[in-house]
């Protein structure tokens, strides 16, 4: 990760809180849509998925890929996102 | 092969550590991924399927104890002395249970040594059974001796 978009430094800047899945970095409408398709409908939800997954970063990678088509580099960024 | 959908969460979680897939637990949200990464390593050939031979290793290991110990039961005593320090195969278990035999095998007569050749274990013993009839005899003669060398005072005399 070598820069961060204004939207990673503003969702990093704060306790995630009910902030959507949407206000990840990396993750606008179509993605966030599929996602809360899905159930993940909050940021924390996701969060909980990347610890259900043992913070494994290549198993959270292959979910996210698989549960809304995010490319390597969004999926990324989703990643370094949560605290 | 089951299909994979149909198999239990444990289920599911031992064979992705058979493929030695690191993994969470087999939830709701995580089966898919895990369901895919197995078809995936499946697919891949497989290679990780443990437990069957290991079990095939450890028989397999006391039969050669076993085939090594037959000629050696029929040779001189001496011969399976040094035939039995000089296998290096033995697990370090037997390895020590050879280092208490052989004083033994110094200190002591070999009366009956003829007599336990023909006894054929067929059993998975750890000690071999000629070993445990070679110890009790042991014990048997030590404590004979034991007695004999305390009769120097009548014993049989009842207490005046």
């Amino acid at each position: 990760m070598s820069s961060t978009s204004q939207k990673h430094k503003d969702f990093v800047a704060e306790p995630m809180g009910e902030k959507p899945v949407m206000a990840l970095a990396g993750i606008g409408e179509v993605l966030g849509k599929r996602l809360e398709e899905k159930g993940f409908d909050k940021a924390y939800v996701v969060l909980g998925q990347f610890l259900v997954l043992k913070k494994e970063e290549e198993l959270f990678r292959d979910w996210l890929k698989d549960t809304c088509g995010a490319n390597a580099k969004q999926q990324e960024r989703r990643r370094t996102s949560s605290p | 092969m089951s299909s994979l959908s149909n198999m239990s969460a444990e289920e599911i979680s031992e064979l992705l550590d058979e493929y030695g897939i690191k993994h969470g637990p087999v939830v709701d949200s995580t089966r898919n991924l895990y369901e895919k990464k197995l078809k995936e390593a499946m697919a891949k050939g497989k290679k990780a399927k443990p437990s069957p031979d290991k079990t095939f290793y450890r028989e397999e290991e006391e039969e050669v104890t076993y085939v090594y110990r037959t000629p050696a039961k029929s040779e001189d005593v001496r011969d399976s002395r040094t035939y039995m320090r000089s296998r290096p195969e033995w697990t370090e278990r037997e390895l020590e249970h050879r280092s208490h035999e052989s004083p033994k095998y110094t200190k002591e007569d070999f009366p009956t040594y003829g007599q336990d050749a023909p006894k054929a274990p067929k059993s998975s013993r750890l000690i071999p059974l000629w070993v445990q009839f070679l110890c009790f005899l042991a014990v048997a003669v030590f404590l004979y001796l034991v007695f004999s060398s305390m009769e120097s005072n009548e014993p049989l005399k009842v207490i005046e």
